[in-house]
C-alpha cells in the first residue's frame, strides 16, 4: 500500500477534531455542584478545552496563511446577531464567574459586510484573553467609528502591557506569556478586510481595562 | 389563485416540534451531537452514519433540520449528499441543511460552491453557537416563507414580488432576498434585469457571489468579454472560488478558446477534485483538445471519486474506455471493463457501453469473430430501444464499418445526425469516420439525407408558424420529432408551436401533454439551454390561463 502523507494528515486532523469535539461536549455536560473546588476545576477544564479548540482553528488557519494571504469570503451579516452570538459563547465559558454584557450603539447598521468566521475567530481570541485577565466584567460592543463597523471586547483587567500596545500599533512581533499569536492573528484578519483600498484595523487600548477593537471598513 | 399560509411573525421557535437528522460516521460524535441538540430542546432526532442512510430517511419523512458532517468516511461526502438532495428535490427550501466541517479550508470551498449549505459549523463547536446559528436561519426561512411558497408552486413572478417585499420591508434580509431574486431572474431568462440587480449589490460591496452572478448574467447575454474580465478579477481576489472556474470555462468555450477553458477547469479541479461534474467536463474539454492524458486522468477521477454519486452514468465508462482505446492501451480497457463489470451489466445502457467497447477492442486485436459477437449483442440491445450518447454511437458506427457492417453503420450515423442535425462537431466526426473508411461519398449522402429531412421539416414548421398556420406547423414538427426524438432544437420548436397553437384555438389536453413530454426530453438532452427557461415560462402561462378558464366554465 502506498502511504499518502496528505491524506494521512487530513485523516489525523479529522480524528483529533472529532475527539476534541466529543471531549468538549462531555465537559459541557458535567454538572456544577455548587461546591467550590469541584466547580472551579470543571470550569477551568472547560475553558482550557475551548482554548485548545480555538487555538487549533487558529493554528490551521495560520498554517495556511503562511503560504498565501488570507482571503476573506465576504457576505452580509448582522452585527447584532454577531454580538449576541459572541456573548452567548462568552457566557457559556464564563459560567457565571464573570458578567458578560453587550451594548449595540444606535448607529450600528442592520447589515455589514465581512467574513464571519474570521471575525468570530479574532473576537473569540479576545474573549479568551479577557476571561483570563478580567476581574469581574466583559463587555462586547458594536458601534460605527469613522465609517467602519467597530466590534469591541472590553474588560476590567489591569489593561494591556505597554509593550504589547506599542508592538501591535506598529505591527511588530511581541513577547507574550502564551504563544503571542492571537493578537497578531487578529491584526492580520482585520487588515485582510479591504473596502475599495480602505483596510480594516486592530486597535488596542486601555480604558478602565483592556479594550480590543476590530475596525471593519 | 391560492395564497400561501398566513405569516407567523412570532420570533418564537418551538424546538420541541423540530424534526432533526444527524449524519455523522463517528458514533461518538453522533451521540455528542444528539446531546448538544437536546440541550436546546430538540428531541425528535434521527441519527444515521452515511449518505445512503440519510437519503433513505429523507425519502421516508421530511426533516426540518439536517446536521451533516462533511467527512463521512467511505462513500459519499456531505457535499455530495447535499448535491443529491437538492438535485433530486428531496429537501424543501424550508429545510435547514448545516454542514459540519473539520477544516476551515473545506468551509471556504463549500461556502463558495454553487450548491452551498445554509450554513456550516467548524468543528468542534459549542451548543450555544449551533443554537444561535440555527435560530438565525430558521427565522430567515420564516421571513422567506412567501418567497419559497410561490417558488415551489412554480409561480416565479409572485416569488419575485415576495422578494421585493422583503427587500423593502425587512432590511435585515434585504441582501438575502436580492440574492434569491437574482436567481429567479436568471431562471426566467431575464438576464438584463439580473445583471442590473447584481450590479446593484456589487456597488454596495463586491461580495463574491454577487460578482459571480454578474458574470453569469453577462455570459447569458453573450457578453463574454465582460464576463471573463469580471471572473478573472474575482479569482484574483478569491482564488478558492471554484464556481468561478466552472463559469469561466463556459465563457471560454463559447469564445472558442478551448485551451483557456481547459486551464480553468484544471484549476477548479486542483482546488476541489471531488465534484464529479467538474471532472466530467474537464475530461470532455481535454478530450476535445486532444490532450488524452488529462482526459484520461479526469475520466478516471469521475469513476473513482464518483463511485457513489448519482451523477455518474454509463457514458462515463464509455468516455474513459474511448480515451484508453485511442491511447492504444488495450490492457487498461480490459481492466476498466472487468473492474466495473457488475455496474455495467446492471442496465441496458451499461451493457451497450460494454459491448461497443469490446467490439472496438476486438477489432483492434484482429479478433474479428469476437468483435462480430459483440456487435450482435449491440444490435440486440438497439433493437430493444437502447441507445447511448452520440459519441458512443459514433464509436459504434466506426466499429461496424471496420467489420464491414456498412448498413448498420449508416443507420447508426443517420440516427445520430437526425438527433444532432445542427451539431457541427458531431457531424464532422461522423464525416471523418466515412473518410477513414474510404466511403466519403456514401457518408455525404447518409448525412445529407438524415439532416436534410429533419432540417426541412423543422424549417417548414417554423415558416408555417411565422405565417400563423400553427395547425400545420404542429403537424410538421411532430413528424420531425418522431424522426429525431432526441434532437433538442426540434423538441423545443415543437413545444413552442404547440403552445402557440393552443394560444390560438384554445386548450387541447393531448397537445399540452405532448408538449410537456417534449420539454422534459429537451431538458434531458440539453440541460441549461438558454431557450428552456422561456419555454417553461410560456408553458406555465398557458397552463394557468387555460386552467382558470376551465374552472370558470364549470
Ligand atoms: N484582556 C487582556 N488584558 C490584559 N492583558 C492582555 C489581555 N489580552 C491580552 N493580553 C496580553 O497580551 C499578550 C498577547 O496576547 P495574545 O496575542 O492573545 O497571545 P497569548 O494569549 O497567547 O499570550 C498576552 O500574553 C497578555 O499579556
Amino acid at each position: 500500500m502506498k502511504f499518502d502523507g496528505t491524506d494521512f494528515y487530513a485523516a489525523l486532523i479529522h480524528e483529533l477534531k472529532n475527539n476534541l469535539g466529543v471531549l468538549s461536549m462531555t465537559l459541557e455536560r458535567i454538572p456544577l455542584l455548587g461546591e467550590a473546588e469541584h466547580d472551579a476545576s470543571v470550569d477551568s477544564a472547560r475553558l482550557l478545552c475551548q482554548n485548545v479548540v480555538d487555538r487549533l482553528h487558529q493554528a490551521l488557519l495560520i498554517y495556511k496563511a503562511a503560504n498565501q494571504p488570507i482571503h476573506p469570503v465576504l457576505d452580509a451579516y448582522s452585527p447584532h446577531d454577531l454580538v449576541q452570538e459572541i456573548a452567548a459563547g462568552a457566557k457559556a465559558l464564563a459560567h457565571g464567574r464573570l458578567h458578560v454584557e453587550t451594548s449595540i450603539a444606535g448607529d450600528t447598521p442592520i447589515l455589514w459586510f465581512f467574513d464571519r468566521d474570521l471575525v468570530e475567530m479574532a473576537l473569540l481570541n479576545a474573549i479568551h484573553n479577557a476571561l483570563t485577565h478580567a476581574r469581574s466584567t466583559i463587555r462586547i460592543e458594536a458601534e460605527m467609528e469613522a465609517g467602519c463597523l467597530a466590534l469591541r471586547v472590553r474588560d476590567d483587567s489591569p489593561g494591556y502591557p505597554e509593550h504589547i500596545l506599542e508592538s501591535v500599533a506598529d505591527g511588530r512581533p511581541y513577547a507574550a506569556t502564551g504563544t503571542g499569536l492571537g493578537l497578531q492573528f487578529a491584526r492580520l484578519i482585520a487588515r485582510s478586510h479591504d473596502n475599495r483600498g480602505r483596510l480594516g484595523e486592530l486597535r488596542l487600548g486601555n480604558d478602565s481595562g483592556a479594550v480590543f477593537s476590530l475596525l471593519l471598513p | 389563485m391560492s395564497q400561501p399560509p398566513a405569516q407567523d411573525n412570532d420570533a418564537f421557535i418551538d424546538y420541541g416540534a423540530l424534526r432533526a437528522l444527524v449524519v455523522d460516521d463517528s458514533p461518538g460524535m453522533r451521540n455528542a451531537l444528539r446531546l448538544t441538540l437536546s440541550n436546546f430542546g430538540i428531541t425528535k432526532i434521527q441519527m444515521v452514519a452515511n449518505a445512503a442512510e440519510a437519503i433513505f430517511q429523507i425519502k421516508n419523512r421530511s426533516y426540518d433540520f439536517i446536521l451533516c458532517d462533511f467527512n463521512l468516511g467511505v462513500g459519499r461526502d456531505g457535499q455530495q449528499l447535499l448535491e443529491e438532495l437538492r438535485h433530486g428535490n428531496l429537501i424543501a427550501l424550508e429545510t435547514v441543511f448545516m454542514m459540519v466541517t473539520a477544516e476551515s479550508y473545506y468551509e471556504k470551498v463549500v461556502a463558495t460552491a454553487e450548491l452551498a449549505p445554509d450554513d456550516y459549523m467548524i468543528k468542534p463547536f459549542s451548543a450555544e453557537l449551533l443554537c444561535s446559528r440555527l435560530t438565525g436561519i430558521l427565522l430567515r426561512k420564516r421571513a422567506f416563507r412567501d418567497v419559497y411558497w410561490h417558488f415551489q408552486a412554480q409561480d416565479l413572478e409572485a416569488s419575485i414580488t415576495a422578494c421585493d417585499a422583503l427587500i423593502h420591508n425587512k432590511p435585515k434580509y434585504a441582501v438575502d432576498a436580492l440574492r434569491f431574486k437574482g436567481e429567479l431572474l436568471v431562471a426566467l431568462g431575464r438576464f438584463e434585469e439580473a445583471e442590473a440587480l447584481y450590479q446593484q449589490v456589487v456597488s454596495m460591496r463586491a461580495i463574491p457571489w454577487a460578482r459571480l452572478g454578474l458574470a453569469r448574467a453577462l455570459h447569458l447575454q453573450k457578453k463574454n468579454e465582460a464576463a471573463e474580465e469580471e471572473l478573472r478579477d474575482v479569482l484574483e481576489r478569491a482564488p478558492e472560488m471554484v464556481a468561478a472556474y466552472d463559469l469561466l470555462s463556459d465563457v471560454c468555450l463559447e469564445k472558442k478558446d478551448v485551451a483557456a477553458a481547459q486551464e480553468a477547469l484544471e484549476k477548479g479541479v486542483a482546488i476541489s477534485a471531488k465534484t464529479v461534474r467538474r471532472q466530467q467536463k474537464l475530461g470532455e474539454v481535454a478530450y476535445g483538445n486532444g490532450d488524452l492524458d488529462t482526459a484520461r486522468t479526469a475520466f478516471d477521477n469521475v469513476l473513482e471519486k464518483g463511485r457513489h454519486s448519482i451523477f455518474v452514468t454509463p457514458a462515463d465508462f464509455g468516455n474513459l474506455c474511448r480515451v484508453q482505446l485511442e491511447q492504444g492501451d488495450l490492457e487498461a480497457v480490459a481492466d476498466t471493463l472487468k473492474k466495473n463489470k457488475s455496474t455495467l451489466q446492471a442496465n441496458p445502457e451499461g451493457q451497450l457501453v460494454m459491448a461497443v467497447t469490446q467490439s472496438i477492442a476486438h477489432t483492434r486485436t484482429g479478433n474479428l469473430s469476437e468483435a462480430a459477437k459483440a456487435l450482435d449483442v449491440v444490435a440486440g440491445l438497439r433493437a430493444d430501444g437502447t441507445r447511448g450518447d452520440a459519441q458512443l454511437m459514433l464509436d459504434l458506427a466506426g466499429a461496424c464499418m471496420a467489420n464491414g457492417r456498412h448498413e448498420e453503420a449508416d443507420a447508426v450515423v443517420a440516427e445520430v445526425a437526425r438527433n444532432a442535425h445542427d451539431s457541427e462537431a458531431l457531424l464532422a466526426k461522423a464525416k471523418r469516420l466515412y473518410d477513414e473508411a474510404g466511403r466519403t461519398d456514401a457518408g455525404a449522402s447518409v448525412l445529407a439525407s438524415a439532416t436534410g429531412d429533419v432540417r426541412k421539416l423543422n424549417n417548414e414548421g417554423v415558416v408555417l408558424a411565422q405565417r400563423g398556420d400553427y395547425k400545420t406547423a404542429v403537424e410538421k414538427l411532430l413528424t420531425a420529432c418522431s424522426e429525431a426524438p432526441y434532437n433538442p432544437r426540434i423538441l423545443m420548436n415543437a413545444v413552442w408551436v404547440i403552445l402557440k397553437y393552443i394560444d390560438q384555438v384554445g386548450m387541447d389536453e393531448t397537445m399540452i401533454e405532448t408538449a410537456r413530454t417534449q420539454l422534459r426530453e429537451a431538458e434531458r438532452q440539453a440541460p441549461g439551454h438558454p431557450r428552456l427557461a422561456g419555454l417553461r415560462l410560456q408553458m406555465k402561462d398557458v397552463e394557468t390561463r387555460f386552467g382558470i378558464q376551465r374552472k370558470a366554465v364549470r
